[in-house]
Order: C-alpha cells, then structure tokens, then sequence
C-alpha cells in the first residue's frame, strides 16, 4: 500500500503535474500536424527528458503520446487529412460534419470519445498489470527468449503486406542493434574499427532518423510544388445545437464508446496490431450494428466514436505486454520502453518490485493525463485547430532542425547526428520500398534481451540442445511462433493465387 | 523500372549483402569463441540468415511467377506509384535527387559547424532548407532562421548545459 501512496504523491507534485500537462499541451497540437505521430514526438522530445526526474520523464512522453492520438483526430475532421494513421478512420464521418458547418462539434465528439476509450484502457492497465507481472516473474530465460521471438514474428506483419519483407527489416534490425560490444566477451563486435560504435549505436539517432526524419523527407517531396496548408478555409456554424454534443447524443453513442474501447484493449494488448487495427475494425463493428448503416460516412457521430475511442483505448492496453514483459506491443511502447531504459530501467516484472512507487506513480499519471486531456481538449480546440494551419516552409525546416539538435543532445556527439542522417535515409528507403521499419526499431531494441536470454539458457543448459524441451512454456510459445510464419505464409501464398 | 523489376533488384542487393556479411563481415569483425556460452558470432549469423533466407524465398517466388507465366495484378506491373494510405507504408517512387537536395545541406551543416561556428551554419541551414522547400517570403524566412537558432543554441547551451559543437561556443 505505501508505494501505492508515495507513488501517486509524487505523481500529483507540481513539477510532475507541469510536465504531463506540457505533455499533452504538446502531444495535442502536435498530433494536429499531418505527418507527425505520437511515437515521432516521442523520439522527437526523449532527448529533452534526460534532465528530468524518470517519472516526470515517463509522465511527460505518455502525456506527448495521449494528447497526439486526440491531435491526430484534429486535422482528420478539420483537413480530411488524419494527423496520425489510426484517426484515418475518423475522417469518413468528421470531414462531412466539417463541411456541413459542424467540425466543432465532430471535435467535441472525438474528444469524449477519446478520453472515454483512454480513461477505459488505463483503468485496465491499472488493474491487470501488477497480477498478471507476478506471474511474469516465473518466466525464465528459455521462456523469454521463445516470446521474444514470436514477438518478432508477429511485429514483423507490421506496416508491410509481405511477412518476409517484415522478417527481413526485423533481420536488419537485430542486426543494427548487435554492433558494439558483445555481452560474454566483452570485445567489440561488428564495429568496423570506429571507436564511437563500441558502445553500440545509440536508440535515440535511430529513432528520430528512422521515424522523424525520414518521415519529413518523405512529406517534403509531397509538399514541394504542391498547395500548402494555408489554403484550407474553414467556416463553423454559430448554432450551439452544431457546436456541442447533447446528453441524449452521447448517450446514443455509450455502447459504441464500450465496445470500441474493448475491442482497442483487445487490440492493443496484443503486440503487433496498433491503433490503425482497433480503430477500423470497431468502425465496422459501429456500422454493422447500428439501427443506420447507410448514414456511416456523411457525417455520422457513432462513427467518430467508434473510431476515437478505440484508437485512444489502445495507448493505455499497449502498455500491458511492456510493463508486464517488458516487450513492446507497438512503436510508442517501443519508444517508451527506449525512454526507461535512458532513466536506468528496463521495463519488466522486475521493475514492479524494483521501482513499484515509480510504477505506482506512472499509473496515476495515466489517469491524471486523462483528465488534462479533456480539459485541454475543452479549452483549447479553436486554439489547436491552428496548428493545422502552419505553413510547409515554416514547419518543416523547424523540426529537421530539432531532429538534428535532439540527436546531438543525447550524447553531445556529432557522430550521433550523422546516425541519425543515415537512419534518416534508411528510413526513406524502407518506406518507399515497403519494408517495416517499425519491425526493423523493435527487433533493434529488443536483440540485447533476446541475446541475453540464449546466451543464459545456453551457459545454463551447458550446450544441451534440448533445454528448451524440458520448459513447456517456451515449447508452446516456440510453437507459436512456428505457427504464426506457417499461416502467415500461406495466407500470402493462397491470396497471391 | 517496374515494380517487380525494383523487388527483384532489392532481394539481389539484400541476398548479395548477406552472403557478403556470412563469408566476411561477421567472421572479421566478430570476437573468437571464448570457448563458453553461445558463440558471439552466432546472433548476427542467425539474423543475417534469416535475411538471407527470405530474400531468397522472395526471388524464388518471383522466378516461378515469372517462369510459369502467370499474369500479375497491372499495379504489380507499373512504375510504383506514391500511396498516401495514412498508413506506415508509403511505398512510391524513389526520387534520389530530392533526397540529395535535402541531405547535402545536413551533410555540409556538420563541418560547418565545426568551421565557423554553430550559430551561423544553424542560420544558414535554416535558410537553405527554407529556400529548398519553397519558402517565398525572405523576411519571414530570416526572421524565423535567426530565432530558431537562438532559441536552440540558449536551450541547449543554458537550459541543458550542453556543450555547443564547434570551435567558438557560439
């Protein structure tokens, strides 16, 4: 009980509470911008977190994340333009209320929305995260190496329709992330003889470079010779009844609201899916079962609750396999778990024993961060729809400068800003060519967990090649993973015929 | 070149990189067996490996779509496309010369910094990068260069007490 407390003492100290607010101050008008995303502003502003307090740190990024999956929905219903990809689902029925007068109100109603599916999926996590993490602690080294492989496995589906170009951009990604000094030997590996690998690359000028930078290159070539955002013009119809959202209308959306969020939790508990999932698949589910179906896509409220409240049920249910596993269930995790890990942590069972008063405190900062989010949402959505107005040649220059200065700050190492151009390039080509990139992050951060695992289950068994037979968890989760590239292949192979 | 023609080259290059990488990299550039645990060669052999082997799968399922004559989807067939889907995959045509013209100036702001000083090569990269992506209106663009860079240089220099790049400390 005492961690408890002192957990969510610290949690409601001025200085955390600034820091989530600014968190999800930032994260909304941020995700307001097209093309930037939660886990982009994550890599964008982790470098500015080495100089906070860990919870002020962790509290600052999960606020940047909720406050961008709102933000995302901003410039969807405003530009027709989904700020982050899983609000592409919240365009089909926010544009047309944007055209008939009514974006206010379309906002109004993601914002509930949203808040409703966060605030759900946290008080999950809340609750299922420390049980099921005591169970967690009776998984080994052969019961972690098998789960991070099928973690592998599974997130290599991610952002690419051909599981082989994701294996080979999670190949790549183990790859990058074994450069530097092996664990056993203690020797440098893979590092060319350049002294600055010898400490391995570092995860923040990867991750801006493969997800902020390249993503701007990529915006940019959309940008240069086109219209820019000033050309948008907006009107909003004075009516309150077009403005806000009546009682009756929200209570006609609640059970939309309940099912979206579980089938987000559902979603997003398992790694591999994302937001993108969860948000077209409850807005399916909302059109199925709704009294009508023919309205979804002119301008239907249900709609935007389908798909906010599920996207936004994700961010607190993607957190579940990190805390409890400490494998990342998709990239804002992932950048989470990276942000830890800066702190001196590593997300995992463990740290529910070793850190359970920051734990505590993270969890009240997930609820507090709800709250700010719909306060912040309430007071400044005229305010943040500006945000989607910042001009092409404005935008852009400011935040390739940032990515340059935010690689630099980590370790005050040019050599970093030269990662990060490099993953910027790499970047590029995985997108234009259709390899995850978000496999190739993962399997970059989690192949010194997975190499400590083998190399512990291989010290232990003492070369005996069938230690993993003796530990039916990992025999199953082996299994599993041996399944998923079966089906995963054949599904291919039979939708190629 | 086709779409097919560009899957094709990328799995030769990639397959070719990881033959490389078995037969040289990872042998030269990997630490001996100590002669306990799993050897430190075996990981980056293993995920090399893995590459390798899809790569190959991709090039055998292609050859055999190609060999057995079977018509492709006419989106296979083209020039590819930019998809702007909202999603992670923006598969679309590779333009080398825009990703030049925004790379060299990161690439020269670098060394510049170390020639003549953080605060005018930030300037000047902002300007230039303004400049490339169509900015119209010079005022703006100086203003917007100059309190960019001083706004980053104080935060980094007084709010993180970082040290500046470069010989001056501004």
């Amino acid at each position: 009980m005492e961690p408890i407390l002192a957990g969510i003492l610290d949690a409601i100290s001025p200085v955390s509470l600034l820091f989530l607010l600014a968190g999800v101050a930032i994260g909304v008008a941020i995700g307001a911008i097209p093309g930037i995303n939660g886990p982009m502003a994550i890599a964008l502003f982790i470098p500015l977190t080495y100089y906070m307090s860990p919870l002020a740190a962790i509290g600052f990024l999960v606020g940047l994340n909720k406050g961008a999956f709102f933000g995302g929905a901003i410039s969807a219903v405003l530009l027709r333009t989904p700020g982050t990809p899983e609000a592409a689902a919240t365009t089909w029925d926010g544009y047309p209320l944007t055209k008939q007068g009514k974006g206010e109100k379309a906002l109004r109603m993601a914002l509930y929305s949203s808040v409703s599916g966060d605030f759900f999926s946290t008080l999950l996590l809340v609750i299922i995260a420390a049980p099921l993490a005591t169970v967690a602690l009776y998984m080994g080294p052969p019961e972690m190496f098998a789960l991070i492989s099928l973690a592998l496995t599974v997130i290599a589906g991610i952002g690419t329709k051909s599981i082989s170009r994701g294996l080979i951009a999670a190949g790549l990604g183990l790859l990058a992330g074994m450069i530097g000094t092996e664990p056993v030997t203690a020797l440098p590996r893979l590092t060319f003889g350049i002294y600055q690998l010898e400490s391995g690359l570092s995860l923040i000028p990867v991750a801006i470079g493969l997800l902020a930078f390249s993503e701007i290159l990529i915006q940019l070539e959309r940008h240069i010779g086109g219209a820019s955002a000033e050309d948008s013009a907006m009107t909003f119809s004075k009516r309150p009844e077009d403005r806000y959202v009546s009682i009756k209308e929200l209570l006609g959306s609640f059970w939309t609201m309940l099912r979206s969020s579980i089938i987000g939790v559902g979603v997003g508990a398992m790694p591999g899916l994302g937001a993108p999932v969860a948000s077209f698949l409850s807005y399916d589910q909302a059109q199925k079962r709704s009294k009508q179906p023919e309205e979804f896509g002119k301008g239907k409220l249900e709609g935007i609750a389908a798909s906010e409240s599920a996207n936004s049920s994700v961010v607190g249910a993607s957190l579940i396999p990190l805390f409890v596993l400490g494998i990342p269930g998709n990239l804002a995790a992932a950048m989470l778990m990276g942000a830890f890990m800066i702190h001196g942590m590593m997300p995992g069972p463990l740290l529910f024993e070793q850190n359970a008063q920051l734990i505590y405190g993270i969890f009240a900062s997930l609820v507090i961060a709800s709250v700010f989010l719909l306060l912040i949402g309430r007071v400044g959505l005229r305010l943040f729809c500006r945000a989607v107005e910042i001009p092409a040649s404005v935008l852009y220059p400011i935040v390739i400068f940032t990515c340059i200065i935010g690689a630099y700050l980590g370790q005050s190492s040019v050599f970093d800003v030269w990662v990060m151009l490099i993953f910027g390039v790499i970047g590029y080509f995985m997108r234009k060519l259709d390899f995850s990139y978000v496999a190739f992050l993962i399997g970059f951060i989690l192949v010194p967990e997975w190499e400590r695992s083998l190399q512990q289950v291989v010290i232990s068994s003492q070369f005996e090649p069938f230690a993993f037979f003796t530990r039916p968890i990992a025999v199953i989760l082996m299994l599993l993973t041996c399944f998923v590239i079966v089906k995963t292949f054949v599904g291919n192979l039979r939708k190629k015929q | 070149m086709t779409r097919v023609q560009r899957e094709t080259t990328t799995y030769v290059a990639i397959a070719l990189a990881c033959v490389a990488m078995l037969i040289w990299v990872i042998p030269t550039f990997t630490p001996p067996y100590p002669g306990y645990g799993a050897s430190p060669a075996l990981v980056p052999n293993v995920a090399v490996g893995l590459t390798l082997v899809m790569a190959v799968l991709e090039l055998i399922r292609a050859g055999v779509g190609r060999w057995s004559g079977r018509a492709r989807p006419p989106e296979d067939r083209q020039y590819p496309e930019d998809t702007d889907s909202g999603g992670f995959s923006q598969l679309g045509r590779l333009r080398l010369g825009h990703l030049a013209r925004f790379m060299i100036p990161c690439a020269l702001m670098l060394p510049a910094m170390e020639w003549i000083g953080f605060l005018p090569s930030s300037v000047l990269f902002l300007l230039v990068i303004q400049v490339l992506i169509g900015g119209v209106r010079p005022v703006r663009a100086v203003v917007l260069a100059v309190v960019v860079a001083g706004l980053m240089y104080a935060a980094v220099r007084y709010g993180f007490n970082v040290p500046i790049p470069g010989p001056y400390g501004w």
